[in-house]
C-alpha cells in the first residue's frame, strides 16, 4: 500500500519532466502508476472479500505514538479502486483535453499527487496520519481548482474551497484529537464503540467530526463551494468533485458508523442533512443550462444520498450506500468527461445550443448514453439497484422513512430528468448551432466514459459479481452488527418498486414539462435571491471589516504610541511583579559602603542625560551625552573594573566623534509642538520605566548572588586561561565562542552601516579635508604615532593586565582618527594601506582560526593551546585576540572613512 | 552603594525612554545611548559593588575582595556592540532623511505608508484598511 502511495508521487515528481519531454504522450506513462496501484488493488480483493483486513505499519513520530499505519477492508478497497481505476482513465483524459495548456507537466503533477493524498486517506488506519492525508487532499485540489489562475473565478473559487475545507479540517482536527483521547487509541480499527459512545464529551466529538466531513463533502450549507469548484478543468471536476475528493468526507462518516453509529442522534442528523442537501441540489440541478453546472449541483445530490443511506444504518440502506457509491462514481465520472469532451469538441455546454450530437460523436454519445440512463436509476443499469436498494431502505425505518422516501422520490425523479436531458437533448433532436464544427474526440478521450459506463451497464446485469467481492465486505466495514448482502434488480413487486415506477413517472413528466416546471420553480424567486454565495462573500468581507476594526487602533504605524503602549505595559506588569520583592530587598539588602567618588560619577552621569533633554544647542547635547558617558566610565573605574572603563571612555570618544558627523549633515531638529497631556503621559511613562527599572534592580540586587561561575572564572584564570587579567581571560578564552559572536555582530552591523553612512569616494567627489592648521597638525602626528603604540601595547599585555584587544581596538581607532581629522581622510587611508572591511575580514578569519587549531589538537572548538618558545608565552587565546582586535578596528575604520568620504550635503 | 546604582540606573532609564518618545529621530538615537548605558551600569551593578581590588590574579592564589569579573566581561562587549548598534541607527538616521527629508518619526511612517502611485486608487483602499 505504502509503495502504491509512493510510487504514485514518484510519478508525480517526474511529471513535468516528461510532459516537458513528451507532451501529452507523456500521460500514457504517468497513467502506469495509478494503473499499477488498480492492478495490485484488483490482486487483493479475493483475500478483502474472505473478510480478513490487511495491514502495513511504519513508524513515523514514534514519541507521540503516530504511526503511518494503513489498513486496507472491504471499505478501504472500493474506494481505493475507485481512486486509482478513475484516476488512470482521467491521467489519460487529461493528456488530450488540456494537450495544448503550457502548464500541463504541472497539471500531471499535482493530479498524482491528489491520488496519492486520496489513497492516503481511505489507506490510513491511523487518526492523525489520515488527518495528514486529508488536508493533502484540500491542499491539492486547491492547486487543481486554480490551475486556470489567469481567471478571477478559478481564484476565488479555490480560495472558497479552501477557506471552507481547509477551515473546517481544523475542526475535524479537534474532533480527532478529542476522538483518540476519549477512545484511547489512535487507530481507527482498535478504537472501542461503546467507551466513546458512553463519554461525555462524545456529543463535541460528533459535532467536530460531522462539522469536517459536511464540509468535505459539500453538504448543506457548505455545498456552495463545489459548483464554483467547477471552475477548475473538467478532469479535475470529473475526478476529485465527483468521484473523489468529495467522497473523503463520506469515507471517513462511513468509516466511524460503526463506532458512532446506532444512538446519540447520529443517525438522525445524517439523515437529515443528508436527505435536505439532496432535494436542494436537485432543485439547483434542474434549474441550470450550462451541462457542467448542472452535473456539479446533481454532484451536490448525490453525496446527500449517501450521508441520509449511512443514517438509516438499515441492511438495505447500507446496502444502497455502498452500491450508488460505486453507481455514481462510475456513471458521473463518465458524464463529466463526456462533457469535456462536448465542451472540447463543439465549443459550448449551453443546453440550448447543443442537440442531434449523436451523428459527430458517436462513441462519446454511447458512453453518456450508458452513463445517463444508469443516473436515471433506469433497469438493468447499477444505478437502479441502488434506487431500489435506497427505497427499500427508507421503507423499513417506517413513519419517517416514508417521509423521506417522499423527498427522496422527487429528488430521484429530478435526477432523471436532468439526465434526460443531458442525453436526449444533446445527443438527439435537431442538430444544435454549435460554435465549433464537432467531430468526435481521441481515444484518450472516449476511452475514459465509455469503460466507465460499460462498467455501470455490467455491474448492474452481473448484480452477483459486485456483491460477491465488493459490496459484501464494504457493508461489513460500516456497519455495526452484521449484515446479510444480497444484490438483484428484479424482487418481486415491493413497495421499492412501486416508489420507483412513480419515481420515472414524475421523472418523464418533468421532462416533457421541463419549461413549465422550471417556471414554476422561477415563482419562488425570492428564495433564489437568498444566495450561500452572496452570503460568503458578505461573511468574508464581514471578516476583513473586524479584522481591520480590531488592527486600526494598534496598527497606527505611529512609533511613539507603539513604543508607549509596550513600555506602558511592559512597565506597570514588572513593577507589579518587582515592587514588593524590591522592598523586601531593601529589608535584608548588604550594601557596601558609599564611596565619594563612585556617587559622584553617578551624579554627573545623571546631570549630562538630564543636561541632553532639556539643552537647546545641539553641541550642547552632543556635549551632555558625553559627559554623561564620562561619569559612567568613572562610576566603572571606582568599582575596580577598569577593562570597562577604557572601553567605555572610548567608545564615548568615538561616538561623539560619529555623532557630530553625522548631526552636521542633519537640519536642526525643529522644536515638536507637544500638547501638556501628551507631555504628561510621556512623564509618567518615563517615569513608570524608571520605577520598574529601579525595582527590578533593588529585587535582584536583595537576593544573595547566585551561582558560582565567577569563582571558578577567578580561580582557573590562571591556571587555566594563562592569564591575571580575568575580564580578559573570559572574552577570550573561556566565553571565547560568544566574542567570536559578538566580534561578527560588530563587523555585520559597520558592513550594513557604511553604504548608508556614504557613498565612499566617488570619482570627482572632494574628500574630507583636513584642519589646515601647521601647530595643530604638528602636534597630532606624534600622539597619533604614540596612540598606535599604545593599542598594540595594550594587545599584548592584555592578558595579564588591564587592556585586550577591543580596547587596542578603540585606542588605534582613536588614534587614527586623530590623522582623519587633522589631515584628512586620505592621510587615514595611507596610514591604514588597507581596506578596512578586508581588515575586519581578516580579523574574524584570525579568530575563527584560533579556534581551529583547538579543533586540530582533538579538544573542541576555541580551546586554548599555549607554547612558551624562549619563555614567553604565546598561545591561540592572544591570536584569538589580535582577531578581536582586527575585527573592531576594521570596523570603525570602515564606517568612518565612509562617513568622512561622504560630499557635503 | 547598591542602593545607589539601583536608583542612578533606574533615572537613566526613565530619562532614555523619556527621549526616545519624543518623536524626533536625533533624539530617540540620544534615548538609546542612555538607556544603553542604564543597561550597562545595571549589569555591572548586579555583580556586586564594594570590591577592593579589580580582578586580577596573581601567582598566590585569589585574593579576597575581588571584583566581579562576569558582568564586567559582558558589559564591556556590550559597550563595543552598542557602540555598532548607535552608528547603524545614525546611518539609519541620516538615510531616512535623506529620503523623506524629515526627522520627525511618525511623517516618516506616513509618507513611507502611502501607497504605490501605480496603484488604482481601489485597491490603494485595501491596503490601507
Amino acid at each position: 500500500m505504502l509503495t502504491g502511495i509512493l510510487g504514485i508521487l514518484a510519478a508525480m515528481l517526474v511529471a513535468p519532466l516528461l510532459a516537458k519531454r513528451l507532451d501529452q504522450r507523456a500521460a500514457w506513462l504517468l497513467a502506469l502508476a495509478p494503473l499499477a496501484a488498480f492492478l495490485w488493488f484488483v490482486a487483493q480483493v479475493p483475500q478483502i472479500a474472505s473478510g480478513v483486513p490487511l495491514r502495513e505499519s511504519l513508524a513515523w513520530v514514534p514519541a507521540l505514538g503516530v504511526s503511518l499505519s494503513f489498513s486496507l477492508d472491504g471499505l478501504s478497497l472500493l474506494f481505493a479502486l475507485l481512486i486509482s481505476g478513475i484516476g488512470t482513465l482521467i491521467v489519460l483524459y487529461a493528456g488530450s483535453y488540456l494537450s495544448d495548456h503550457h502548464q500541463l507537466g504541472r497539471f500531471y503533477a499535482y493530479l498524482l499527487g491528489f491520488m496519492a493524498a486520496m489513497l492516503g486517506v481511505v489507506l490510513a488506519d491511523d487518526l492523525i496520519g489520515m488527518f495528514v492525508f486529508w488536508e493533502l487532499t484540500s491542499i491539492t485540489s486547491f492547486l487543481l481548482i486554480s490551475f486556470q489562475h489567469e481567471k478571477p473565478e478559478s481564484r476565488r473559487a479555490a480560495l472558497q474551497a479552501l477557506l471552507i475545507t481547509g477551515g473546517d479540517g481544523l475542526a475535524l482536527l479537534a474532533g480527532l484529537i478529542l476522538l483518540g483521547d476519549t477512545g484511547g487509541s489512535w487507530s481507527f480499527s482498535t478504537l472501542d464503540s461503546q467507551t466513546i459512545q458512553a463519554s461525555p464529551v462524545f456529543p463535541a466529538i460528533a459535532v467536530l467530526i460531522l462539522l469536517g466531513c459536511f464540509t468535505k463533502s459539500a453538504q448543506f450549507p457548505f455545498h456552495i463551494w463545489l459548483p464554483n469548484a467547477m471552475n477548475a478543468p473538467t478532469p479535475v471536476s470529473a475526478y476529485l468533485h465527483s468521484a473523489t475528493m468529495v467522497k473523503a468526507g463520506i469515507y471517513l462518516l462511513a468509516r466511524l458508523n460503526p463506532i458512532f453509529g446506532g444512538g446519540g442522534g447520529w443517525d438522525g442528523a445524517l439523515m437529515l442533512f443528508g436527505a435536505g442537501t439532496a432535494l436542494l441540489g436537485a432543485i439547483l440541478a434542474f434549474r441550470q443550462t450550462d451541462l457542467k453546472r448542472m452535473l456539479a449541483y446533481t454532484t451536490v445530490t448525490v453525496p446527500g444520498q449517501l450521508t441520509m443511506l449511512l443514517g438509516t444504518n438499515t441492511s438495505y440502506g447500507l446496502q444502497a450506500f455502498a452500491i450508488y457509491l460505486l453507481a455514481h462514481s462510475l456513471y458521473k465520472g463518465a458524464l463529466f468527461m463526456a462533457v469535456g469532451s462536448i465542451d472540447h469538441a463543439t465549443g459550448t455546454r449551453e443546453t440550448g445550443y447543443l442537440g442531434g450530437l449523436i451523428r459527430f460523436m458517436p462513441l462519446t454519445g454511447a458512453a453518456v448514453a450508458l452513463a445517463a440512463f444508469s443516473n436515471a436509476g433506469l433497469p438493468p443499469f447499477f444505478g437502479f439497484i441502488a434506487k431500489e436498494f435506497q427505497y427499500a431502505g427508507l421503507i423499513e425505518l417506517g413513519p419517517l422513512g416514508w417521509a423521506i422516501t417522499a423527498v427522496m422520490t422527487i429528488t430521484n425523479a429530478l435526477l432523471l430528468t436532468v439526465a434526460g436531458i443531458v442525453f436526449l437533448r444533446t445527443f438527439l433532436g435537431k442538430q444544435g448551432r454549435y460554435p465549433k464544427t464537432p467531430h468526435e474526440v481521441g481515444v484518450a478521450m472516449w476511452l475514459g466514459p465509455m469503460l466507465l459506463a460499460l462498467a455501470g451497464f455490467a455491474l448492474g446485469v452481473l448484480s452477483d459479481f459486485p456483491e460477491v467481492w465488493l459490496i459484501d465486505a464494504a457493508v461489513q466495514a460500516i456497519s455495526y452488527g452484521p449484515v446479510a448482502v444480497r444484490l438483484y434488480l428484479w424482487g418481486g413487486l415491493t413497495p421499492a418498486v412501486v416508489t420507483s415506477l412513480l419515481t420515472v413517472t414524475l421523472g418523464v413528466l418533468f421532462y416533457l414539462n421541463s419549461h413549465r416546471v422550471r417556471n414554476a420553480l422561477n415563482l419562488a424567486r425570492a428564495l433564489w435571491h437568498i444566495k450561500g454565495d452572496r452570503l460568503w462573500d458578505n461573511l468574508l468581507h464581514g471578516i476583513f471589516r473586524l479584522a481591520a476594526w480590531l488592527a486600526t487602533p494598534f496598527q497606527h504605524g505611529s512609533l511613539q504610541r507603539h513604543l508607549a503602549l509596550l513600555v506602558g505595559v511592559a512597565s506597570v506588569i514588572s513593577l507589579a511583579i518587582a515592587a514588593p520583592l524590591a522592598l523586601h530587598g531593601l529589608r535584608d539588602m548588604q550594601t557596601s559602603p558609599i564611596l565619594p567618588p563612585s556617587l559622584g560619577s553617578c551624579l554627573l552621569t545623571l546631570a549630562g542625560a538630564l543636561g541632553v533633554c532639556f539643552l537647546r544647542e545641539r553641541i550642547a547635547q552632543i556635549a551632555a551625552l558625553s559627559l554623561s558617558g564620562l561619569g559612567l566610565g568613572l562610576f566603572f573605574l571606582t568599582v575596580n573594573a577598569p577593562d570597562v572603563a577604557i572601553t567605555q571612555i572610548m567608545v564615548e570618544t568615538l561616538s561623539v566623534v560619529f555623532i557630530a558627523l553625522v548631526l552636521r549633515r542633519l537640519p536642526r531638529s525643529r522644536r515638536q509642538p507637544d500638547t501638556a497631556t501628551r507631555r504628561a503621559l510621556r512623564l509618567g511613562i518615563a517615569a513608570l520605566f524608571g520605577l520598574a527599572i529601579a525595582a527590578v534592580m533593588l529585587a535582584s540586587l536583595g537576593r544573595p548572588l547566585q551561582g558560582d561561575i565567577a569563582e571558578w572564572f577567578t580561580a582557573h584564570s590562571l591556571p587555566l586561561g594563562h592569564g591575571a587579567n580575568v575580564v580578559n581571560v573570559i572574552l577570550v578564552d573561556f566565553r571565547a565562542f560568544d566574542t567570536l559572536g559578538e566580534i561578527l555582530v560588530v563587523t555585520l552591523a559597520a558592513l550594513a552601516a557604511a553604504p548608508m553612512l556614504g557613498s565612499g569616494l566617488r570619482p570627482g567627489g572632494t574628500a574630507q579635508r583636513g584642519f589646515e592648521s601647521v601647530l595643530l597638525q604638528q602636534t597630532l602626528k606624534p600622539f597619533a604615532v604614540l596612540m598606535l603604540l599604545i593599542a598594540l601595547l595594550l594587545l599584548w599585555r592584555g592578558h595579564n593586565l588591564p587592556g585586550g584587544g577591543f580596547i587596542g581596538a578603540l585606542v588605534a581607532a582613536c588614534g587614527v582618527l586623530l590623522v582623519a581629522l587633522g589631515f584628512g581622510s586620505r592621510a587615514a587611508k595611507g596610514v591604514l594601506r588597507a581596506e578596512p572591511a578586508t581588515l575586519s575580514g581578516l580579523g574574524l578569519a584570525l579568530a575563527a582560526g584560533a579556534g581551529v587549531i583547538g579543533l586540530l589538537r582533538g579538544q573542541p572548538f576555541l580551546s586554548g593551546s599555549w607554547i612558551a618558545p624562549g619563555g614567553v608565552p604565546l598561545g591561540s587565546p592572544l591570536l584569538f585576540d589580535v582577531g578581536v582586535l582586527l575585527a573592531v578596528f576594521g570596523a570603525v575604520m570602515h564606517m568612518l572613512l565612509r562617513l568622512l568620504d561622504e560630499k557635503e550635503a | 552603594m547598591e542602593i545607589i546604582a539601583a536608583i542612578t540606573t533606574g533615572m537613566l532609564a526613565a530619562i532614555g525612554i523619556w527621549l526616545m518618545l519624543s518623536g524626533n529621530l536625533v533624539r530617540i538615537l540620544m534615548g538609546v545611548v542612555v538607556l544603553g548605558n542604564a543597561v550597562n551600569l545595571g549589569v555591572v551593578a548586579s555583580g556586586r559593588l564594594g570590591s577592593s581590588q579589580a580582578a586580577f590574579t596573581t601567582m598566590e592564589g585569589v585574593a579576597s575582595g575581588m571584583a566581579n569579573p562576569l558582568p564586567q566581561a559582558l558589559v564591556l562587549t556590550a559597550i563595543v556592540i552598542g557602540f555598532a548598534l548607535l552608528v547603524f541607527a545614525l546611518a539609519v538616521a541620516l538615510r531616512a532623511h535623506a529620503e523623506h527629508d524629515s526627522l520627525i518619526a511618525d511623517d516618516i511612517t506616513r509618507e513611507a505608508l502611502l501607497p504605490a502611485p501605480d496603484l488604482p486608487a481601489a485597491d490603494a483602499g485595501e491596503i490601507r484598511t
